[in-house]
């Protein structure tokens, strides 16, 4: 039946019309759901809320479209910038697409007058096809030469890092090669950070930093010295407020200075830093409580240990007690209290203050502390006042921060607000009391060996260090010293580190010849101390005022009559 | 009824045409505007660096010391320049009292 269906016409003809009005059916309706979404969508972007536009084209714009392609910037504790990255321009030159030299020549030297005609003259009718004429044009140098419309001139912007300040904290900031990759210093520890074009801020104060820097520069000129360190730091949280070097350099010369410049004394350079040591000496004999407060030491006559002869600056003819070894800066008291506790108990000290380890400070230039660990009674002596023993400023600002701050752990930091874990506590709080008592006499006392640092209202305390420097081949070198000092202020509460090195300073006639700590190092600390605490914000205390409480413990000190021991 | 039909698919294609056309030729205004804005931020970044920089070089603690002591005759602070506020209180108090006496 069906064979015979499709031979009749009219029953194909109705099919087919069947067929086509169901395709064309299912195409209406695709093409009407296709052009409702379409009209939808256009109707919806048409209308669409333009503040979530804004906001989100705004968000896009801060976080990918604008590239953060500049080095992040450095700044000192107060937002003041120390390095930053600048977009300079650099003027080159296309000698071939210059149709007019002369005409070249004279618009050239009427913009830039430091430019030699015949220089120019040679450069411009070169076969080359790049030439460099001035590596760096100022902005409005930029918009003369557009106005003057020369041809030929190709305009290259670059990336320059630019230290503002320049000699101030050279040390710290360090450089940046050609790349721009951080090569020393904050540059090159925090080198990824600032490469993301994230910024740091350090702990650093530029003002106090440029005090510190210029009484210790007027210091070394006066006494012909080779150069020196100075530190102030946070006595609780161990943030530096200034770290200078001598000799520095300009910042943004570093890659044209002498080695010798670039060397940093405050944290690399080990010395041994003499009896500034014997705070530690005198903490240990507290602290281990191997040694009677009320033991005296015998000083009267040189001591002889193995092949040594150890000596004292200013001799005493009777026995004395701790605060009088200290006060007085004795060698063979130092040396009697330190082999009473001994060796181990030395190094132990000497460990958990950080002075046997390189410091976790963020720089690179970090020095590493020689120490003689033979464990023989001679070292043990010797190291009890600074000799055999050789550590970096930093490491004996760090050591006095510990002793003051109640014991606990001060470990020093460059950067602003660094929270770290609760201190280890290394000495006791008694110990530290003792050691702020016996610190501040080295200052008030008559015959301390830090009188010329004393300031009034300010209870500064510390120790003074004189020590023969060590000869490059060997031994101890009778003319030249490293002299130095380790303090804090106010005593009876201290809020401020400070220590200061100077390298081998030279005898002058104002000095009597001398060129020792005491009249070296002890006048800058005095003048360093009252130009600082106002910025500081440490107040002076005057011993009048009814409110005033040293909270310090009151010992007794003997001497001779013969001045001060300076 | 398939006329009606046609022409409105007809009105709905040439609304949904003209409109796209009219958003593509807005988006490219606005890049073109997007573009010019992240030029002219990008410049005003830099300009600011500059600025800020230059105004750190001009703040130099030995600048700012020079001026102080050459221009503005100012000199260091000594501590009896500063006064605790309860010492001033009372010393002002004692010289009163002396005053009465």
């Amino acid at each position: 039946m069906k064979i015979f269906d499709f031979f009749n016409l009219d029953v194909r003809k109705q099919n087919q019309s069947k067929f086509r009005k169901i395709k064309l059916l299912i195409c209406s309706v695709m093409l009407i759901m296709s052009f409702t979404i379409i009209g939808y969508r256009t109707i919806s972007l048409a209308s669409i809320n333009k503040n979530n536009v804004s906001n989100k084209v705004y968000a896009e714009i801060e976080n990918e479209s604008i590239p953060k392609s500049l080095r992040g910037n450095i700044y000192d504790r107060n937002n003041k910038i120390l390095a930053t990255t600048i977009n300079t321009l650099s003027l080159n030159v296309n000698p071939q697409e210059i149709l007019n030299i002369d005409q070249t020549i004279a618009k050239l030297i009427k913009i830039f007058p430091q430019l030699e005609e015949k220089v120019l003259y040679k450069k411009l009718n070169s076969n080359k096809k790049f030439i460099n004429l001035l590596k760096e044009i100022s902005p409005r140098e930029y918009v003369s030469l557009l106005n003057a419309g020369i041809e030929g001139l190709k305009i290259e912007t670059k990336n320059k890092r630019i230290y503002p300040n320049n000699t101030l904290a050279a040390h710290i900031l360090g450089a940046t090669d050609i790349d721009g990759n951080g090569i020393a210093g904050i540059e090159k520890k925090f080198d990824s950070q600032l490469q993301d074009g994230s910024n740091v801020t350090l702990s650093i104060h530029s003002g106090i930093q440029h005090i510190t820097r210029t009484l210790l520069l007027d210091q070394i000129k006066k006494f012909k010295a080779e150069g020196g360190a100075g530190i102030i730091m946070n006595a609780k949280n161990g943030e530096v407020f200034s770290i200078v070097s001598l000799p520095d350099y300009n910042a943004n010369n570093y890659n044209s200075i002498l080695n010798y410049k670039l060397f940093n004394k405050a944290t690399k350079g080990i010395y041994e830093l003499g009896s500034t040591l014997k705070l530690i000496t005198a903490a240990i004999a507290f602290d281990s409580n191997l040694i009677n407060e009320n033991d005296v030491f015998d000083v009267s006559k040189p001591l002889k240990v193995s092949s040594r002869i150890i000596n004292d600056f200013h001799p005493l003819n009777y026995a004395i007690n701790i605060p009088e070894v200290i006060v007085h800066s004795s060698n063979i008291g130092s040396a009697k209290i330190a082999e009473k506790f001994g060796s181990s108990t030395q190094l132990k000290y000497l460990k958990s203050l950080g002075l046997l380890s390189i410091l976790s400070l963020e720089i690179p230039e970090l020095g590493k502390p020689q120490v003689l660990i033979d464990k023989k009674v001679l070292s043990t002596m010797t190291i009890s006042y600074g000799h055999g023993i050789s550590i970096t400023p930093m490491h004996l600002a760090s050591a006095t921060a510990t002793i003051v701050n109640s014991g606990a752990k001060v470990n020093p930091t460059l950067i602003k607000g660094k929270t770290e874990k609760k201190n280890e506590v290394i000495i006791s709080n008694k110990t530290s009391l003792k050691m702020k008592s016996i610190m501040r006499l080295v200052v008030s006392n008559k015959y301390g060996t830090a009188k010329k640092a004393e300031a009034p209202g300010y209870l500064i305390g510390g120790k003074t260090g004189t020590a023969e420097k060590i000869k490059p081949s060997g031994g101890y070198s009778k003319k030249e010293n490293i002299v130095a000092f380790t303090g804090a202020f106010p005593m009876n509460d201290p809020e401020f580190i400070i220590t200061i090195m100077i390298d081998n300073p030279k005898g002058q006639k104002f000095s009597f010849g001398h060129r020792t700590a005491g009249w070296v190092v002890a006048p800058i600390v005095k003048k360093l101390v009252t130009r600082v605490a106002p910025i500081l914000g440490v107040n002076p205390q005057l011993e009048s005022s009814s409110k005033f409480s040293n909270n310090l413990l009151n010992y007794k000190i003997r001497g001779k009559n013969h001045g001060a021991n300076l | 009824m398939i006329k009606y039909t046609s022409s409105l698919i007809f009105f709905v294609i040439l609304f949904a045409g003209v409109s796209l056309y009219q958003i593509k030729h807005f988006i490219t205004k606005k890049e073109i505007e997007l573009t010019q804005i992240k030029n002219n931020i990008k410049s005003a970044q830099s300009n600011i660096n500059i600025l800020k920089a230059e105004l750190s070089y001009l703040k130099r603690p030995d600048r700012i010391e020079k001026i102080a002591l050459d221009k503005l005759e100012l000199r260091e602070v000594l501590p009896t320049d500063i006064w605790n506020l309860n010492d001033l209180v009372s010393a002002t108090s004692t010289f009163s009292n002396g005053e009465k006496k």
